[in-house]
């Protein structure tokens, strides 16, 4: 479904990505750990076409969609919810969802689906006239991920989903991420809270120094020492420059 | 009384038209950090579009205004962007302020050079009309300068809160990484503020020159004006742009009748220094976050 090649990249001269690989297989969850500043999110950014891309690939589905805009790849179904608050704070809450579909040419479809979503997140249709600050960040969280799946994406890449959710609330989007990895969606995320994201997810991926560390099935991750340590806020190589 | 609502009317008449600058200015301030020092320029030159389109060249009036309107949506609006914000806003904010300042010294120097350096007379689309209502007299352009410039700022605000473009536009001036993640085109969505900013300024430009003459300096006022209405209106939505202009005017107009001369060229200062004191966010500014 997705795979990155020796992937080289960075933020103007600065290279952050130091020869990222890795593949994820379709239908699945993969959860990526590793310390702050790794360059999670980087990977992230870089898939999503916002990187300085050095040298590498990113294949999706076999192509490559280095040099795609952001545009481009959500039309390849791809949708990406970042790190901390995402939402266009004076509009109201329907039209941040209608922004969710504003690349799709049918927009007949685009509102049928903002009324689905409402109906999944029912939160969303008691506020949907409300400017989204209004909401309460959890409430914002919930949004933005409702908008991410209005044109029914084939892949998500959802950076740190449960900053600033209650546990209840985590529990929530990890289980509407199960239910879209079933229905066959592909999610990528990225968590802090590292036990209860691999616990929930098929795959675990450590990330340091923009290179992948381990890549395992996350049962395996989660009981190995090595991992435990890194949640202590260790490096998977004890020599490793912190 | 009578007099006090004729003063009140002229007043918003004229502040009407200064919104106009001043929405344009918000606008692009909001969608590209663009703090255009022009904008005195952009209302003073589209006159001298339709004077150069009329008298120059023949063209009968009712033609000149649309035309002058569709060339300063294409100079003021996407030449502007294209040769002067696009190269300079890379190297910060403050190079493209002087650049804006810059562009506004050579236009007015082009404009009495190549054109004139005196006043021109300037067709008006009213005619000088007064009639009198409870014994307050009304003037018929002043009625129709506040009907199309509020006309104008309503319908701006209804294309941007109304329509999917608009709502683009919102979200690209909003949180431009958002807009930029959901595939809005914002490159696109900015270029579209800069055309509006050109027609507002064209607008703003044809009604208010009969009021004047055309005059190359004609910018240097207009400008001040439409940028502390935008300040005394928070600087960072329409409504705030809208009732400091209209504030502006009225304060400007009474000032005129009421005060000499010499203070009435320092009021909209005195006013900018005491909402800056009082309420640094604007009248109906928020601290945080930009608003439409
Ligand atoms: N826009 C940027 N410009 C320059 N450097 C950046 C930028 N964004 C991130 N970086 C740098 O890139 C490195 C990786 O950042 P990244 O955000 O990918 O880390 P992360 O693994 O997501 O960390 P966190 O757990 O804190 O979210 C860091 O050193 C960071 O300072
Ligand atoms: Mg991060």
């Amino acid at each position: 479904m997705l795979e990155l090649k020796n992937l080289f990249g960075g933020y103007g001269k600065i290279t952050i990505l130091n020869g990222t690989t890795f593949k994820i297989p379709e239908a699945s969850i993969t959860t990526v750990i590793g310390p702050n500043g790794a360059g999670k999110s980087t990977v992230f950014k870089a898939i999503f076409g916002l990187l300085n891309i050095h040298s590498g690939e990113i294949l999706l589905n076999g192509e490559n969609v280095v040099g795609l805009t952001p545009k481009q790849l959500i039309n390849k179904g791809v949708t990406y919810v970042p790190q901390g608050r995402n939402v266009v704070p004076q509009l109201s809450v329907y039209h941040n969802l209608e922004l969710g579909g504003i690349t799709a040419d049918d927009q007949s479809r685009v509102k049928a689906r903002i009324e689905q979503v409402m109906d999944q997140f029912p939160m969303l249709r008691k506020f949907r006239d409300r400017k989204a600050i209004e909401l309460s960040g959890g409430q914002q969280k919930q949004l933005e991920v409702a908008r991410a799946l209005l044109l029914d994406p084939k892949l998500i890449l959802i950076d740190e989903p449960s900053i600033g959710l209650s546990p209840n609330l985590v529990a929530e989007v990890f289980r509407t991420l199960q239910a879209l990895r079933d229905q066959g969606v592909t999610i990528l995320m990225v968590e802090q809270n590292a036990k209860a994201a691999l616990a929930m997810s098929d795959y675990g991926l450590v990330l340091e120094l923009g290179q992948t560390r381990m890549h395992d099935r996350a049962d395996v991750l989660l009981a190995d020492p090595k991992v435990g340590h890194l949640f202590l806020g260790g490096h998977i190589e004890e020599d490793a420059p912190a | 009384m009578s007099e006090f609502i004729q003063l009140l009317l002229s007043g918003l008449s004229s502040g009407s038209i200064y919104a106009l600058a001043a929405v344009g200015f918000t606008l692009l301030w909001q969608a590209s950090q663009t703090i255009n020092f022009a904008q005195g320029e952009f209302v003073m030159i589209p006159a001298f579009f339709v004077l150069a389109l009329s008298v120059k060249l023949g063209f009968p009036v009712w033609l000149a205004m649309p035309l002058a309107i569709i060339l300063s949506v294409l100079i003021l609006g996407a030449l502007f962007k294209r040769l002067i914000v696009e190269p300079m806003h890379k190297h910060g904010t403050i190079p493209l302020v002087i650049a804006t300042i810059a562009l506004g010294i050579l236009l007015k120097e082009m404009v009495k050079e190549f054109y004139s350096p005196l006043g021109q007379p300037f067709p008006s689309l009213f005619p000088q009309d007064v009639f009198s209502i409870g014994g307050a007299a009304i003037s018929i352009p002043d009625i129709a300068n506040f009907t199309i410039a509020m006309g104008t700022i309503v319908a701006l605000q209804l294309f941007l809160s109304r329509t999917r473009t608009g709502r683009s536009m919102q979200a690209t001036a909003q949180n431009p990484d958002v807009a930029e993640i959901l595939g809005v085109d914002i490159k696109r969505m900015v270029m579209y503020t800069f055309l509006i900013n050109g027609a507002l300024a064209a607008i703003a430009s044809i009604l208010i020159t009969p009021v004047y003459l055309a005059k190359f300096s004609n910018g240097e006022v207009l400008g001040l004006v439409a940028f502390i209405a935008a300040i005394v209106g928070g600087f960072n939505q329409i409504r705030g742009a809208l009732v400091g202009g209209l504030l502006l005017g009225v304060v400007d107009n009474f000032s005129a009748a009421y005060f000499s001369s010499e203070y009435r060229q320092a009021l909209p200062m005195i006013l900018l220094i005491v909402i800056i004191l009082v309420r640094p966010q604007g009248l109906l500014g928020t601290s945080e976050g930009r608003t439409v």
